[in-house]
């Protein structure tokens, strides 16, 4: 049942909202978490005991931390002052090493689920037949979502450990915050803090965020339905026989796909958002307009921000703040002045941040590259800047200049299609055949001389896509001069806002392609 | 206070410091910045900065700064 | 309450609207020719059908389709059938489809192909139609939503249609056993949906006056005994005649080496046209259907079966 199905939207949301609604305060979150259950069940059958484990081991680890703070608290409260510095070392310890048992079993299952076949595959590919054991690929099934909640349980435990949290006591509640189905699948990857306090509240349901729930499920449904799955058709068709294509028409591709990619994933975060929402369940946003972004850096701090905030805080404070990364910084100042120091500093906390980030998306060294392909380009980019910053002061061109602006987007749109070619290409060595290929044959005539339509999409399919698009666009603009639309809409006359209303609904209805000659798509992010 | 704001000028003197009160927020100090600073508050006041005190709230304003160092301190 | 009042206002607007768009939308389907395409095809065309011409209703997935010629039977019988089964259709749309036949037509038979009966795709999925289809049905915009792309498209050349019957002439030969009905007593479980819908549809029939006749198309690949015994079950307790074809396939002259359209699944022309002989005679044997081929208005059915002979002679099978 993908988010996007009238089974989700329309029986499986409103049975749970009525069983919501009439159930007791005390009992709603338990509401939610049936159906999570039930939702998660649906999916993954069986599977759900890796999500049950999870859920008990978290909770188990998180209250240990937790204990370990009170006895040290106490144990502190009768010591003398002098006496305290070793009762906290010995704490601290402890903790930590509970801490590194929760998250490296989290992450050990992960890495088994996820990169198992990778590793084997790639030593016996190395290695041959000179290893003294053989290691056998297995068939593994993922349990849906584990990529995601695996993460937000390894930032629970982390934020307990650093006190930013307490531990939760109830274990219904540690299993609600890891197992709500909106986000169970593919995010967004939710702090406890975020999420918790509104979760379990069990609030009764109000008007206002049913109506605006759904306006804002219906939003998704028209990006995911109406542009995402029909581009889907086209990039399929030239990414599954790649070498038949080259010059303007991988271009094509690559943009596609990223658009494709860009409607999927944040059409499907707005029904996600949005099913939060009919709740008052407030999750965090994944998307910011990442198309307006001046750099590559700020790309990722609009694009999936829940992921990259998780690995900011999760992966590059700590390590930036870890004891060879400050002795290099102080070493560095004194030796190489400061320009040097801060490469390698970026260089140190960033590589990790992006190895991971690749691996995250899965076992594959496309994805590796991918991650690689950030790492170098940020790590340039913080290089280059002293210098760009020179240039533009002698050129006499001011940060907010228009035409500075125009041309950093359009920078970085050359290195976000770039990179989604490779994230997409069926494999390193075909996204690299892509690549070259689009310096073969150039010509932008292959893009309207018919070839287009030869890939599955009819001109109204190209039509609907580039109508989608323009609306979705107008729609970015308005929301990045700070406009909340709905609120916006809201004060236009009712005649106004509800013919929008009206004309959303129709198109998802109309023009969204489902039925005769379309073939459901599923949820990219949720097989990551 | 002064120590303090001797090294936030020495990170980067175009900023207002005194008034300032969204430095993370509005990206005036990016991660870097903020991962300098930290070494140095450490080495000026002899504390232990950890990953969890990473917080925008923790570092927004020369005053919020001043007063996550003074925290420190006293633990 | 203010709030409330409002919301409801605004559905009950919005149905308006999908009223209006469906009746528009049907509108251009009946009458732009290729602006609905795939699945949803046959529910125009039947609908486009002038008021009650269509005396017999073949449904059923493809098995249904391609063992039944319409034209054959009209020039043989005089009897006015229309196919309209869809590739793999699930029961519920089998249900849907006569319903959507019956609001126009009053046919006295209907030939149901069993295929379909053993189709489960899973308890999703049988929600997702039973919910779909319904609406489909009060709504059609929902059905026929991707007419909207003919005006950019232009109306897709499809292939002539000779009341839900396409000539297939290509021959791919079965090679496998040939005696594949071998007795058994174990029965294939028909699904719970298909009791289900089974019942929607006799009670349908019934309060429109017409029978219901089960029938199994021979198909080595879609049938064996298992199956057989299950339909015959069936057949029985629900009080139904039943013909299978997979047993008496000899009797009817069909050869796995020219009749199938690929490798057993389908027939071509050659096995439809000998199918359509035998129910022919078994129709005109047990029923009493009007012959209508002299009735003035039947007479676009006697032109159309002329370019169906026509367009015949041109196969390279005959």
């Amino acid at each position: 049942m993908a988010y996007q199905s009238l089974v989700y939207g329309f029986v499986f949301l409103p049975l749970c909202l009525i069983v919501y609604q009439i159930a007791p305060q005390k009992w709603r979150r338990r509401v939610l978490l049936v159906f999570s259950y039930l939702f998660f069940w649906l999916l993954s059958g069986k599977l759900i005991v890796y999500l049950l484990g999870t859920t008990v081991f978290v909770h188990c680890i998180g209250i240990w931390l937790e204990w370990l703070r009170s006895e040290q608290k106490t144990e502190l409260a009768s010591a003398e002052r002098c006496e305290k510095k070793r009762i906290k070392g010995i704490y601290q310890k402890k903790s930590r090493r509970v801490l590194a048992f929760g998250v490296l079993l989290l992450l050990g299952t992960l890495a088994y689920l996820k990169y198992y076949n990778f590793f084997v595959g790639n030593l016996t590919g190395i290695f041959g037949s000179a290893l003294p054991f053989t290691l056998e690929e297995k068939k593994i099934l993922m349990p849906v979502g584990i990529s995601f909640y695996t993460l937000q349980a390894v930032g629970y435990l982390a934020d307990v450990y650093w006190g930013k949290i307490r531990a939760e006591e109830k274990l219904e509640n540690t299993a609600l915050f890891l197992a709500f189905f909106p986000q169970i699948m593919e995010g967004p990857i939710c702090r406890y803090s975020d999420t918790a306090g509104t979760l379990y509240s069990g609030k009764p349901l109000e008007i206002d965020n049913l109506t605006d729930g759904y306006i804002r499920i219906f939003w998704g449904l028209f990006k995911k339905k109406v542009i995402a799955d029909r581009l889907a058709i086209g990039v399929d068709a030239i990414f599954g026989n790649y070498t038949s294509y080259s010059g303007a028409m991988t271009v094509f591709a690559a943009v596609a796909y990223t658009v494709q990619l860009y409607m999927e994933f944040s059409g499907c975060m707005d029904i996600i958002i949005g099913s939060g929402q009919l709740f008052g369940v407030k999750l965090p946003e994944n998307f910011r307009q990442p198309f307006a972004a001046q750099s590559a850096a700020e790309f990722w701090r609009r694009w999936h921000i829940t992921l990259g905030t998780w690995f900011k805080t999760y992966i590059f404070y700590p390590v930036s703040m870890s004891g060879p990364v400050k002795k290099w910084n102080q070493y560095g100042r004194k030796h190489f002045g400061k320009y040097i120091t801060m490469l390698g500093t970026s260089a140190m906390a960033l590589f990790p941040v992006w190895l991971c980030n690749g691996l995250w998306h899965g076992a594959r060294w496309s994805y590796i590259f991918y991650g690689m392909y950030y790492f170098t380009l940020i790590l340039f980019g913080i290089a280059v800047e002293p210098l760009r910053d020179r240039v533009l002061e002698l050129l006499h061109i001011g940060e907010k200049s228009a035409g500075l602006k125009f041309v950093r987007i359009a920078k970085t749109w050359l290195i976000i299609f770039t990179g989604e070619l490779f994230f997409r290409a069926d494999g390193l060595r075909a996204g690299i055949y892509m690549f070259r290929s689009i310096f073969r044959n150039f010509d932008l005539n292959s893009l309207f001389d018919g070839r287009l339509l030869e890939l599955g999409m009819s001109r109204a399919d190209l039509t609907a896509i580039v109508v989608g698009c323009v609306v979705v666009a107008v729609v970015g603009a308005v929301k990045e001069r700070g406009v909340h639309v709905r609120e916006a809409l809201g004060r236009r006359p009712a005649f106004i806002r509800w013919s929008i209303y009206y004309a959303l609904l129709l198109a998802v209805i109309v023009i969204a392609a489902y039925g005769d000659g379309y073939q459901a798509v599923d949820m990219i992010y949720a097989g990551f | 206070m002064e120590k303090l704001m001797e090294i936030l000028m020495e990170i980067d003197d175009s900023i207002d410091y005194e008034n300032e009160k969204a430095l993370i927020d509005d990206r005036l100090l990016d991660s870097f910045g903020v991962i300098t600073l930290v070494s140095e508050l450490e080495d000026a006041f002899d504390i232990d900065i950890e990953a969890s005190e990473m917080t925008p709230d923790n570092f927004n304003s020369a005053e919020s700064i001043y007063n996550m160092v003074k925290r420190l301190q006293e633990n | 309450m203010k709030k409330i009042k409002k919301i409801i206002l605004f559905m009950l607007i919005f149905v308006v609207i999908l009223w209006i768009c469906s009746t528009g939308i049907q509108l251009v389907v009946r009458n732009v020719n290729g602006s609905v395409s795939g699945r949803s095809r046959v529910f125009a065309s039947v609908s486009a059908e002038k008021k009650n011409t269509i005396d017999v209703l073949v449904a059923g997935d493809s098995e249904s389709y391609t063992s039944v010629s319409p034209m054959d039977l009209w020039d043989q019988t005089g009897i006015a059938a229309y196919d309209c089964g869809q590739p793999g259709q699930r029961i519920q749309e089998t249900y849907y489809i006569l319903k959507t036949a019956f609001k126009t037509q009053s046919p006295r038979l209907v030939v149901f192909e069993t295929n379909t009966m053993f189709r489960d795709p899973g308890m999703l999925k049988n929600l997702q139609l039973s919910l779909t289809e319904p609406l489909g049905f009060y709504f059609p915009v929902f059905k026929y939503h991707n007419a909207w792309k003919a005006l950019f498209d232009g109306p897709g050349g499809l292939k002539t249609c000779y009341k839900g019957f396409e000539i297939r002439d290509k021959t791919v030969s079965y090679e496998g056993d040939e005696n594949y009905m071998k007795e058994t007593r174990d029965k294939t479980e028909i699904p719970e949906v298909t009791r289900i819908y089974m019942d929607k549809i006799r009670n349908l029939c019934r309060k429109n006056g017409a029978d219901l006749l089960l029938f199994s198309a021979p198909s080595p690949v879609n049938y064996n005994y298992k199956k057989y015994n299950a339909l015959k079950e069936y057949a029985e307790e629900a009080d139904l005649p039943y013909v299978d074809l997979n047993l008496r396939y000899r009797d009817i002259g069909i050869d796995w080496r020219k009749d199938s359209y690929d490798r057993g699944d389908h027939l071509n022309i050659e096995g439809a046209r000998k199918v359509t002989e035998f129910m022919a005679k078994y129709l005109t044997d047990n029923y009493q259907l009007p012959d209508r081929r002299e009735d003035s208005r039947w007479k676009e059915w006697n032109e159309l079966a002329e370019s169906y002979f026509k367009e015949l002679e041109q196969c390279v099978i005959l």
